[in-house]
């Protein structure tokens, strides 16, 4: 490399005697040429040309270094970042195992486990979530006004966590859990670390995907009414979400979703209706509903 | 009883086609029915209600502020692309006069439309909006430091950039200052327009400007390796740096060739000849 650099020094100067630089430009390069050249022999001088080649060559030295500077500057920064960025990826890690051990626990509403005792089970996690959700607004306070920045790394678990919350509250009260109430379980507060809305909205979008599901194992399980309830809430919702205008993203598309989820407990609710089986399962699915609350 | 059941089975399957249609719309209807008979339900209802029209407000708000965001951004971009274009209008003869034109646009970018970015974003959600005005923003940073180097040959810093947008914003909220991965992408982007300048410098003869450039290039280069990696989306950054080699390759190419076939022009051309040392070729003009 050295060589390289001395070769292609010295042919400029060698075959290129009259060099296209201004006046002052010249003067310089004269000097140091007629220094170089008085000392070919010696690698110090050729270490010296070196640097002053990688320092940004003869033309940017009282600029160089500021420039050096800022960009050592911009890596300290990014650096900082990157090591934020790390931390709140090992929070949202944690979230993520906890969202894990949340839905299975809740997954044994399929298996026609009594309500309440699943929601117990699976509320018991909730005050972990909220010790890791102070932990990473913890964190975003340190870099104040950049909560977007990092949103993109605990984007996902959030809408997890959201979707589990709404099952959960949903199962209990049949209910839509809001915004605001998911914020409130969560102990987020809005003017410092809160609940992105879509990331609500989404999170809403991936609840209504358990309830086809849902329902098909309750009517299994002998719950007539529970098409019938489901249909309505999912139907209602499916209105809501009507109201609002969405641009083409993943919210959209997750929407556009929905009505999938809706056909399916239609087709259910259908199937138990048209056999008569909602009729004199009526009774009983009122019942089933008051034991459980 | 037999009777009812087909009847009902004949409804529910006349109305299969334009099922979801149907109960979509009938769901205030019903909501209003229900209302009389189960008071918890109607609490839901309109509940729902509530939160989603408080969420359409604020998707629709959002949506509109990004939209003018978005269209401030393009209007800066076009004009910033006139202001590189205008600079690579330069020649030797009249480069002054062509570069204080590229000035006065830049500032115009600056006073019309980056300072209406900045009252669009009325000094919020910089980092939430940011996909929507970054390219407008790069592009910026790319005709600012374009013309800053072919005015001074130094870098225009970010902190320096930062310091003529506070007089545009508004005291009362917090200024826009663009973030350093705008001003680094933007930075990359410099360095195929440098490239543009270089090859038009050396068809003009002028080696040493293209050299300036050329080490110029290098520099923030071998800057940017180091901080390449580290980039919040480092993908783009990464495409960015392989197209920023070819560009700083290609300016050393054209210098190399310049470099070596000149040289053989030189001796034929004599020492008093300063103006064509490149071609060999006699002036056209």
């Amino acid at each position: 490399m050295i060589s390289a650099f001395r070769n292609t020094l010295f042919s400029h100067y060698l075959l290129n005697p009259k060099p296209f630089f201004s006046l002052l430009l010249i003067s310089t390069q004269k000097s140091t040429f007629v220094s170089s050249t008085s000392s070919l022999c010696k690698p110090r001088s050729h270490s010296t040309f070196l640097s002053t080649l990688m320092a940004g060559g003869d033309f940017l030295n009282p600029s160089s270094d500021k420039l050096e500077k800022q960009f050592e500057d911009f890596r300290h920064h990014l650096e900082e970042s990157g090591n934020l960025r790390e931390r709140i990826r090992a929070v949202a890690t944690e979230i993520d195992s906890v969202t894990r051990l949340i839905y299975a626990s809740l997954l044994l509403v399929h298996q026609s486990r009594p309500v309440a005792e699943v929601i117990e089970k699976a509320k018991s996690q909730i005050g972990v979530l909220k010790e890791l959700y102070s932990r990473l607004s913890e964190i975003i306070r340190e870099c104040p006004g950049q909560y977007y920045r990092y949103h993109g790394d605990w984007k996902s678990e959030t809408q997890t966590v959201v979707s589990l919350l709404a099952f959960m509250h949903w199962l209990e009260t049949g209910n839509l859990v809001l915004h605001s109430e998911v914020e409130e379980k969560l102990g987020l507060t809005p003017t410092e670390f809160g609940l992105d809305v879509d990331d609500y909205l989404i999170g809403i979008c991936f609840m209504s995907n358990e309830l086809p599901r849902y329902v098909v194992n309750q009517v299994t399980a002998g719950d007539y009414d529970c098409p019938r309830k489901v249909l309505k809430f999912l139907t209602d919702l499916h209105a809501a979400f009507r109201m609002l205008n969405l641009r083409n993203d993943f919210l959209r598309k997750k929407f556009d979703g929905m009505k999938y989820d809706l056909r399916k407990v239609e087709e259910v609710f259908y199937d138990v209706k048209i056999r008569g089986l909602a009729a004199n399962g009526d009774s009983t699915g009122e019942k089933q509903a008051q034991g459980q609350s | 009883m037999l009777l009812y059941a087909s009847k009902l089975c004949f409804i529910v399957m006349a109305s299969k086609p334009q099922r979801i249609r149907h109960l979509v719309g009938a769901t205030w209807q019903s909501a209003m029915k229900k209302a009389r008979t189960m008071s918890t339900e109607t609490h839901t209802e309109s509940s729902m209600k509530d939160g989603f029209s408080k969420y359409a407000d604020y998707l629709n708000n959002l949506n509109d502020k990004r939209e003018r965001v978005v269209k401030a951004s393009r209007d800066i971009t076009m004009n910033s692309k006139k202001v590189i274009f205008q600079v690579h209008r330069m020649s030797k003869q009249n480069k002054e006069e062509v570069l204080d034109k590229a000035v006065k646009d830049l500032t115009a970018v600056t006073d019309q439309y980056l300072s209406r970015l900045i009252k669009e974003l009325q000094g919020t959600d910089f980092w939430k909006l940011r996909r929507a005005y970054s390219p407008g923003v790069q592009e910026y940073v790319e005709a600012a430091t374009l013309c800053n180097f072919c005015k001074t040959g130094t870098l225009l810093t970010l902190d320096e950039m930062n310091a003529t947008l506070i007089p545009l914003s508004d005291p009362s909220v917090e200024p826009l200052q663009i973030n350093i991965l705008d001003y680094i992408l933007g930075l990359a982007d410099l360095t195929g327009e440098l490239m543009r300048l270089a090859i038009g410098r050396i068809s003009e003869g002028e080696l040493d400007f293209a050299e300036k450039i050329c080490s110029f290039v290098r520099e923030i280069y071998r800057n940017l390796t180091l901080i390449a990696p580290e980039m919040d989306d480092s993908s783009d950054m990464k495409q960015k740096m392989e197209t920023m080699l070819q560009s700083v390759m290609k300016i050393e190419n054209a210098c190399f060739s310049v470099h070596v076939r000149g040289s053989e022009y030189i001796p034929l051309l004599g020492p008093a000849d300063t103006s064509y040392p490149l071609l060999g070729m006699p002036d056209i003009e």
